[in-house]
């Protein structure tokens, strides 16, 4: 028996993409966007989107599209921030940004898991009711600071950790164990994975508990950085993921060939790609355009070499 | 004009080759096609039959190779131009559309016949239908209902109706009559003999050598993607065709030998006035003992099959219970199932048993997580190859590796992987739901000699077949069940025989 296994040259596609990315704009801004100033700001904007991505390659993976990552984000960090403030305490503040993101992640998963709807439809509606809470609990203002609370000023180490920590974790229950294993089972033939004894719902509450963790990290973050909640806090980060995970190689349907790794290649890529326009000058209705064409011009490539790949025998 | 002779070369295909990935599915095979002939094509499952087939009909495109038909050079992008030339396929998939009336899949693509003043003119369209259907000898179908109250059956006789209304030269028939009973198979037979007559050319596919052998004029034999032989009627001899299929001697039995019952008194599941939640299953109740076969037998929609569904906890039941009696456990779900050892093998392979965009290493070793966890739950990739190896080698299933997908390997070696994943966790309960069903001789027969030897080693077997001979050949006890309810036992011995069996049946 040949043990071979066969090099796959669309398994690359997602890194020369992001090579390219890179190159072009660097020659368009004549090196402005690899300048030192610039590669430390591209790296603010990567780690969230990397945060909320591995955790919701679970999501994905298992079948479950979750379109409500913005409004996640923006009510964790903002209920954080409101009830942090109240209490004048940052421990306050970041265990509530925790508290609420995994009561999310754990709502979302029990409607998946029970309620038998459409969970992109779900969550496209509870997305714009977090965002909804988010106003309301922002009330008259329209930024609330948290200076007096957050006191980190280099934040190298902590995005270094947090992504790094968070990615082999991820990284591990989704390759190397039945959770992780399972889920992508399920998201390629829910019937078949429950005749193979797998527990689908517990699996997809799972999933979405792990999306929870990369919600509240990536929410903490942006609090530590920009030291301020608004109503526009985590506003493109569902966009994003869904770009990333895409642009990092992996379909949108989940399945078994979901991988950990568009998480990180993608959420780079579009940061790129976001950071590179910005630097141009290009406004951000002209960036969102961009973004969107992008996302379906990658759609469409892969869903030509999907069809193909089933063509009868 | 081009007119049809008997005899005459109507069909000329040489050196087609198709390529996936590292699969050769049809190696350079030569192929003529005669007027007025009905050309069988047989071979094993993967011996490139569907592929060759295909390309014919326009389907997908060779790699290399070239065909002439009709004196021409034929390149069709498509089916439909495959199909405006003169060569029509019945598929072995379905092919209607849900949904949409009778009429409205007949006449599919080409509605503008039917157009008047930009409307399509319902009322014609359907008495159009009505003749189309009544030409092959349908007569009791309205085709102005939603196709879907048909059972599969009468909707792959309208597939027939709509590709013989395009008055095809070549008729390519693949697998159809599998899923037929016998008043389809019979509308076929007619449309074979009808073109035969006609001076046209049939190319029919089929798992069935006794079927081919009786209606083919000739036979091809594929094997690997290779063209074996092609025998011509008077020359057909079943030993020899089912040796050039496999390459290898075959011996003519592959049931068991034995005409006795043997199994331990010891009940392992015990099924308990059992009524499943869409009623196709009546106030059931059996038991299943160590080391036996109980066949399960009856007609298509007669409750069997959400039988096994619900033995394995997998179906919505209103009364009753399935215990498993070593443990005392109710098996209400799958999870349950296969923690006692049971392993259910689905009627429906691609939509319930497998993930088709898996690869063979994720589908068996999906049922095996446990067999394969450490500490943590780590699961070692080298623990999983060589667990999931195990199972190609024991069943010897067909691929280049385990990381090749299991969407294209053949019907045969899917099952074999389906079966790869309750071996692997050493099972000692199976629920098999038409086990051969789609696969040929070959592994149809590893798998009854796979049943025997479970059989010996103390494992218990639910077979639920739709075909007498299998469940004659292996049953310890035969259950025929019909209309929901039990219409009769044997037990194995002189009574087991079809006349008895078929008695019940009906």
């Amino acid at each position: 028996m040949k043990k071979k296994k066969s090099i796959n040259i669309t398994s690359y596609v997602p890194y020369i993409g992001l090579a390219l990315t890179v190159i072009v704009f660097a020659i368009i801004t004549e090196g402005k966007t690899i300048s030192g100033i610039n590669l430390k700001i591209l790296t603010n904007q990567i780690i969230v989107t990397a945060l909320v991505a591995i955790g919701a390659v679970y999501a994905f993976a298992s079948g479950a599209l979750d379109l409500s990552l913005s409004g996640s984000v923006a009510l964790s960090a903002i209920a954080g921030v409101v009830i942090g403030l109240r209490y004048e305490s940052f421990m306050v503040m970041i265990v509530t940004t925790i508290i609420v993101s995994f009561l999310i992640a754990l709502f979302k998963g029990v409607v998946a898991a029970y309620l038998k709807l459409p969970i992109f439809i779900v969550t496209i509606v509870f997305g714009g009711i977090l965002s909804a809470i988010g106003l309301v609990l922002l009330g008259k203002e329209t930024t609330l600071s948290v200076r007096s609370l957050v006191n980190v000023s280099n934040m190298t180490w902590i995005n270094i950790t947090f992504v790094a920590v968070f990615y082999l974790f991820a990284l591990y229950i989704f390759n190397y164990t039945k959770i992780g294993k399972s889920c992508k089972l399920q998201g390629g033939n829910l019937l078949a994975a429950s005749q193979l004894g797998i527990n689908a719902k517990k699996n997809i509450i799972i999933a979405f508990l792990v999306g929870g963790i990369g919600v509240a990290l990536a929410a903490i973050i942006i609090l530590l950085q920009t030291k301020t909640a608004t109503a526009t806090t985590g506003g493109s980060v569902g966009i994003n993921i869904m770009i990333a995970i895409v642009l990092g190689g992996m379909p949108l349907s989940g399945g078994p060939r979901s991988k950990m790794s568009a998480a990180i290649i993608g959420a780079v890529t579009i940061s790129v790609l976001n950071n590179g326009l910005a630097v141009i000058g290009v406004g951000t209705g002209v960036v969102q355009i961009v973004r969107s064409v992008v996302f379906l011009v990658v759609v469409f490539i892969t869903s030509l070499s999907y069809r193909t790949k089933l063509l009868p025998r | 004009m081009y007119t049809l002779e008997k005899h005459q070369i109507l069909f000329e295909a040489k050196k087609i080759r198709k390529v996936f990935g590292p699969t050769v599915a049809v190696d350079d095979v030569d192929l003529t096609i005669y007027a007025g002939e009905v050309r069988g094509l047989i071979g094993e499952n993967g011996s490139g039959k569907s592929t060759i087939s295909s390309i014919i009909a326009g389907m997908q495109k060779p790699n290399s190779g070239s065909m002439q038909f009709k004196g021409k050079t034929y390149n069709p992008v498509n089916m439909i131009e495959g199909g405006q030339l003169g060569i029509g396929m019945i598929v072995q998939e379905k092919g209607t559309v849900p949904g949409i009336t009778i009429a409205q899949n007949i006449f599919l693509g080409s509605e503008n016949q039917f157009k008047k003043y930009g409307l399509i003119n319902k009322k014609a369209m359907n008495q159009a239908a009505k003749q189309v259907l009544e030409n092959i000898g349908i007569n009791d179908v309205d085709p102005n209902q939603v196709i879907d109250i048909l059972d599969m059956q009468d909707q792959k006789l309208v597939e027939v109706a709509k590709v013989m209304n395009q008055n095809p030269d070549i008729l390519i028939v693949d697998e159809t009559t599998t899923a037929l009973s016998h008043r389809g198979r019979d509308i076929i037979y007619g449309i074979l003999e009808r073109m035969r007559k006609e001076g046209k050319s049939v190319v029919f596919i089929s798992h069935d050598l006794q079927e081919t052998m009786e209606h083919c004029d000739a036979l091809t034999v594929l094997r690997d993607g290779k063209l074996i032989a092609t025998v011509e009627k008077e020359d057909m001899e079943e030993n020899q065709i089912k040796q050039y299929m496999v390459g290898r001697e075959v011996s003519g039995h592959y049931y068991r030998a034995d005409n006795k019952a043997s199994y331990e008194d010891q009940v392992i599941l015990d099924i308990d006035k059992l009524t499943t939640g869409k009623g196709l299953l009546l106030n059931f109740s059996a038991q299943l003992h160590k080391g036996e076969i109980l066949g399960i037998g009856g007609l298509s929609h007669c409750g069997m099959h959400e039988l096994g569904r619900a033995v394995f906890g997998e179906e919505h039941i209103v009364t009753g219970s399935v215990t498993h009696v070593p443990s005392g456990e109710k098996i209400e779900n799958a999870q349950v199932a296969v923690k006692h050892q049971m392993g259910y093998v689905s009627k429906n392979r691609d939509s319930e048993a497998l993930v088709l965009t898996a690869n063979i290493r994720d589908n068996i070793v999906g049922a095996g997580y446990d067999q394969v966890s450490q500490k943590f739950g780590y699961i070692s990739p080298k623990d999983e190859a060589e667990y999931v190896n195990r199972m190609v080698e024991a069943l010897d299933i067909k691929c280049a590796s385990i990381d090749q997908d299991v969407k294209y390997l053949s019907g045969g070696n899917k099952q074999k992987v389906v079966f790869g994943k309750w071996l692997g966790r050493d099972s000692k309960i199976l629920i098999l739901d038409c086990p051969t069903r789609g696969v040929d001789i070959g592994v149809k027969a590893a798998m009854y000699q796979l049943m025997e030897e479970m059989k010996a080693k103390g494992a218990s077997i639910l077979l639920i077949s739709e075909e007498l001979t299998e469940l004659i050949g292996m049953s310890d006890r035969l259950i025929i069940i019909k209309d929901g309810k039990i219409s009769g036992e044997i037990t194995r011995g002189e009574e087991m025989t079809e006349n008895n069996v078929i008695d019940l049946l009906i």
